[in-house]
């Protein structure tokens, strides 16, 4: 049999506070990987301001998709498809990548590939290993906390949600409490490992029959007992505080995930999204797995560190599977900023 | 010169081919907030309905701002892109100058401004000289009433007959304009919509800029940094400061 070419795709993401570029050879090997990140101006707002983070992302655009090439030692004749984020995420800053993506592959005449963004958080894992289908993931980052069941490459399920904050989103609004700059999930997570759980925090919907889950009770029940403390002028121990979030959002997390991987029975599990890098969750994901009978124990990839956040590698991993697939996108491509992934059809949304 | 221009800076969208002085096609499409989809198709139909691809053009120009500041981001991430690629030339015009070129009357101070809503525009002064419009009042986002003291400083100085006001929301102020010490009238609906064909021909005696450098020029801070100024007296720092490659 003769060795099947190689499949270069030059991948696009600018969904959020990130612009990023990468070449990615056959979906699993990044060959450059460009992440131009603009936490700094940000943090002088305390969160994402979406005007000022379009104004950022057209800044570099040009500039990085020439790094992306010229890092992987590529030329345009090298590349076979171009891949795009195009949903879900901020409209203005999702529309940079898109009409860069699409501009590039006007200019070039390379087929242009659409990606959802959840998608491409959940195939960084494909960067890691080989996942073997189906496949169970679990999803977690500032805008979204799902379970996610995917039967091959390409056709993913939601059969978990959250009915309103993602955890991501609880961590930034709990680190504002405690003075943590944004993004807090890195100093919480570390502080969480130098203290106790001794607040016993809420764990909503933790024996609920379903996959879903809810972070706003929890995050009120935090502010709640820091205002308290205030108001009666006691100091409460910052470590213990995170500590005592953090085992509640974790409990809840791997709690359901893993009813959920019984259930379904995946022959992967993976975790994606920025909280994937948080070192609780890992850590009792990676326990609670490893404690399954060996019959219904699946492989576990958590990706690597740097895949966690949004980047473009990602994005460039996913979109090698829809062009296997042949699923390319046209130059009516839209930013789809609430674009979901289908929801399992025994889900109420 | 082959060259291909584009508008996105209203909810009038605009695309254009020009060769030399004359505009071979211009096609414009009134989408609300819908550019993301049509400008490619747009171009591409313009392409091959001229049997052209990209990399025959000379040079690619675009409305540069003021304007919707989404809507200009599609357009020249969009040229600056093919710019960048097919290592062509490109060029960014002044959306307000673009609008001005649609009149040619001597004599005449011409007002191009889009609605800022709560009456403030986007507004510049152009007269026309030589058949192309020239700048006299700078681009700038303005009050209505600081717009029209800047107009009125410019009557007491320069002698012209007329003003005519282009682009949108200002017969809403009729009762101030009429205040003025020259007679005004208004632009024709198609001279008050932003038209390619003209920002290609302006593009054409222009000077090239790096398709890297090309930025909108939104002529105003975003909210979220105005206030954070205020509040922390902290300066402003370029832009470039605050994006770190990790």
């Amino acid at each position: 049999m003769s060795k099947q070419k190689d499949i270069r795709i030059l991948a696009y993401e600018s969904s959020c506070d990130e612009t990023s570029t990468a070449v990615i050879k056959n979906g699993r090997e990044i060959e450059s990987l460009i992440v131009a990140t603009q936490i700094k101006s940000h943090q002088r707002f305390g969160g994402v301001v979406p005007e000022v983070a379009s104004r950022h992302h057209i800044e570099v655009i040009s500039q990085i998709t020439k790094e992306a090439l010229a890092q992987a030692n590529a030329t345009w004749d090298d590349i076979d498809a171009i891949a795009v984020t195009y949903g879900p995420g901020l409209v203005g800053a999702l529309l940079i990548g898109v009409s860069a993506a699409k501009a590039a592959s006007m200019a070039t005449g390379i087929p242009l590939i659409g990606v959802d963004h959840i998608m491409g958080h959940i195939m960084a894992a494909q960067l890691t290993d080989e996942i073997e289908y189906p496949a169970l993931a679990l999803q977690v980052s500032g805008g979204h906390t799902e379970i996610v069941l995917m039967k091959d490459p390409t056709h993913f399920e939601i059969v978990g949600d959250t009915r309103d904050d993602a955890a991501g989103e609880a961590y930034d609004k709990i680190g504002r409490v405690l003075g943590v700059k944004y993004p807090a999930g890195k100093t919480i997570d570390d502080w969480a490992h130098q203290g106790q759980d001794t607040f016993n925090f809420p764990r909503a919907m933790m024996t609920d029959d379903d996959y879903d889950f809810s972070f706003s009770g929890l995050k009120s029940a935090f502010i709640n007992t820091c205002h308290h403390a205030d108001q009666i002028h006691q100091e409460l121990n910052k470590y213990d505080l995170a500590a005592s979030f953090q085992a509640a959002v974790v409990d809840v997390l791997s709690t359901k995930t893993i009813r959920a991987i019984k259930e379904y029975q995946p022959k992967t599990f993976i975790m994606g999204g920025g909280v994937a890098a948080n070192h609780g969750l890992r850590d009792r994901m990676s326990q609670e797995i490893a404690a399954l009978p060996e019959s219904m124990r699946p492989k576990v990839i958590l990706p690597d560190l740097k895949l966690c956040g949004d980047n473009a590698a990602m994005i460039g991993a996913a979109a090698y599977n829809l062009y296997n697939e042949g699923k390319f996108a046209d130059m009516t491509l839209n930013a789809d900023p609430s674009l979901e992934l289908p929801y399992a059809k025994n889900m109420l949304k | 010169m082959k060259i291909l221009s584009v508008s996105t800076a209203t909810n009038h969208l605009s695309v254009a081919l020009n060769d030399d002085q004359s505009v071979i096609v211009e096609k414009s499409e009134q989408d609300e907030r819908n550019h993301s989809e049509h400008l490619d198709p747009l171009i591409d139909e313009i392409m091959q309905a001229n049997n052209l691809q990209l990399k025959d053009l000379d040079r690619f120009a675009v409305a540069i701002g003021p304007g919707s500041y989404t809507g200009l981001r599609i357009g020249i991430t969009t040229v600056k892109m093919f710019a960048s690629i097919l290592n062509k030339e490109v060029v960014g015009i002044s959306t307000l100058q673009a609008l001005a070129a649609g009149c040619s009357d001597q004599n005449t101070l011409i007002v191009a401004g889009i609605d800022a809503r709560n009456d403030n525009y986007f507004a510049g002064g152009y007269v026309n000289e030589g058949g192309l419009p020239v700048n006299v009042l700078a681009d700038g986002h303005y009050h209505i009433s600081s717009l029209l003291e800047a107009v009125k400083e410019y009557l007491a100085n320069k002698s012209v007959s007329k003003i005519i006001f282009i682009g949108s929301g200002f017969t809403k102020q009729e009762e101030l304009l009429k205040a003025l010490a020259v007679p005004f009238s208004y632009g024709t609906d198609d001279q008050n919509v932003i038209h390619a064909g003209l920002i290609g021909k302006l593009a054409e005696t222009a000077t090239p800029t790096d398709p890297d450098q090309l930025l909108p020029n939104y002529l105003r801070r975003t909210q979220a940094e105005v206030d954070w100024h205020k509040k922390t007296g902290k300066p402003f720092e370029p832009d470039s400061n605050y994006v770190e490659e990790v």
